[in-house]
């Protein structure tokens, strides 16, 4: 009896022992984790709606999912501008890749900024890579080709401008560099990131179908307002 | 007991990766740039220390049978202790990190460790053994992130090496990793033969 009652005893303290460390862990470092996030989101959202100020946030279920969008507005030449945000969310190659994308009203994306991702580094996770433009003799020898600080990862910027209306295309180009810009604009296509056309893809997918969900809960929100009137 | 030689052991002679052949998984895959395979030396390095701190703390209770449910506790612990504070406090270095620090808890070099010696030795032994074989790992780790981030992404520390030079993408990729440490491992027995 006692090689059962002794094993147990002990197993179930050092599992609370651990439970308690970690309840109270997670107690100190829960409001700031929570903070960080938002800070993230905020961040993103100024730079993906860029100039627009936010004038609706709504968190609304469509298909069964909780679906979190932002509308903005500015005025262009005395009349109202809008714009819209949204989180896409899609299955990666190792998880979720969660992004967050502003839309103009022309269904043109504004930009997109990629929140989380656990993605394999040096491959997927490169979606949040910023490429410098600094070489390493450059560096050793003092020569300075531009401040990094200011880029955006380049994965995440080639999203800027290309229209949801019809789908995105992927090509494999290998590692963007402006002067294949003209072409990808023109295809409606981005270039994946060498080794990882899966976390390309899954970027992708999640746009479209945080599209549609878009979509949806605006058109559900123009209904709910004509029913007032 | 040498405190010393407990210490520099784990550096050449009983290297956790190059020696004792353990640990692989966590090389091969975070070896593609210098950078993470610094801040996964760090971390691997604490939960390693202080794993073995724990586990030579309560080696006299634990009973034989059991001792692998409770070791793997306290390295979850520790392991689910650092992604908390690294995710509150150093956003920085969480991102950069990611998916490893969850992964750190089925890294062999730890378990192997508590299990090998810490279970069988005081307490700043254990803590010296855990501080060298964070050492060795995070050298042999470095060493190979040098020659994969150099050659398959023809880069160091994020920064380009020669403009315009097209990488060999092999180098980044699974088999450039088996490559490197296969080359590693042999130049490592080539000096030991002939040392001995």
């Amino acid at each position: 009896m006692n090689t059962i009652i002794k094993p147990t005893l002990i197993l179930t303290a050092v599992a609370f022992t651990a439970a308690f460390v970690l309840s109270h862990v997670e107690k100190i470092t829960y409001p700031n984790i929570l903070k960080q996030k938002k800070e993230k989101q905020d961040k993103a959202l100024l730079l993906i709606l860029p100039g627009y100020k936010i004038i609706k946030e709504n968190k609304t279920e469509i298909d069964h999912a909780e679906f979190h969008y932002w509308i903005g507005e500015k005025e262009v030449e005395g009349k109202p501008v809008k714009a819209y945000a949204f989180i896409a969310a899609s299955a990666g190659y190792g998880g979720p890749v969660e992004s967050i994308v502003g839309v103009d009203e022309h269904n043109r994306i504004l930009g997109i900024s990629i929140l989380n991702q656990t993605e394999t580094p040096g491959l997927g996770a490169r979606c949040m890579e910023i490429a410098s433009q600094n070489t390493l003799f450059g560096k050793l020898m003092g020569v300075e080709n531009g401040d990094d600080g200011n880029l955006s990862p380049w994965f995440q910027e080639q999203f800027s401008g290309l229209s949801l209306d019809s789908g995105i295309n992927i090509l494999k180009k290998g590692d963007w560099s402006p002067a294949m810009k003209n072409e990808l604009m023109e295809r409606n296509a981005i270039t994946s990131i060498t080794g990882a056309t899966i976390t390309g893809r899954a970027v992708i997918r999640s746009l479209d179908s945080g599209f549609i969900k878009l979509q949806k809960a605006l058109s559900v929100e123009l209904n709910s307002a004509g029913g007032q009137k | 007991m040498n405190y010393w030689s407990e210490f520099k052991k784990g550096i050449w002679a009983k290297n956790p990766i190059l020696v004792i052949g353990i640990g692989m998984c966590p090389t091969l895959a975070v070896s593609t740039s210098v950078s993470n395979a610094f801040w996964m030396t760090l971390a691997t390095t604490f939960v390693l220390t202080g794993s073995n701190l724990i586990v030579s703390l309560v080696k006299g209770f634990v009973p034989d049978h059991i001792r692998m449910p409770i070791f793997i506790s306290i390295i979850a612990t520790f392991v689910t202790v650092v992604e908390l504070m690294l995710n509150a406090f150093q956003p920085g270095v969480f991102k950069a990190l990611g998916i490893f620090i969850p992964l750190i808890v089925v890294n062999c070099i730890i378990l192997g460790r508590a299990e090998e010696f810490a279970s069988k030795n005081g307490i700043i032994t254990s803590m010296l053994d855990g501080l060298g074989m964070g050492l060795g790992f995070g050298l042999t780790l470095s060493a190979l992130a040098f020659v994969r981030e150099s050659l398959g992404a023809n880069k160091l520390f994020g920064l380009t090496l020669i403009p315009g030079m097209q990488p060999s993408t092999a180098m980044i990729l699974a088999p450039g990793a088996f490559f490197t440490l296969g080359l590693m491992l042999w130049g490592m027995n080539v000096i030991n033969s002939r040392k001995g």
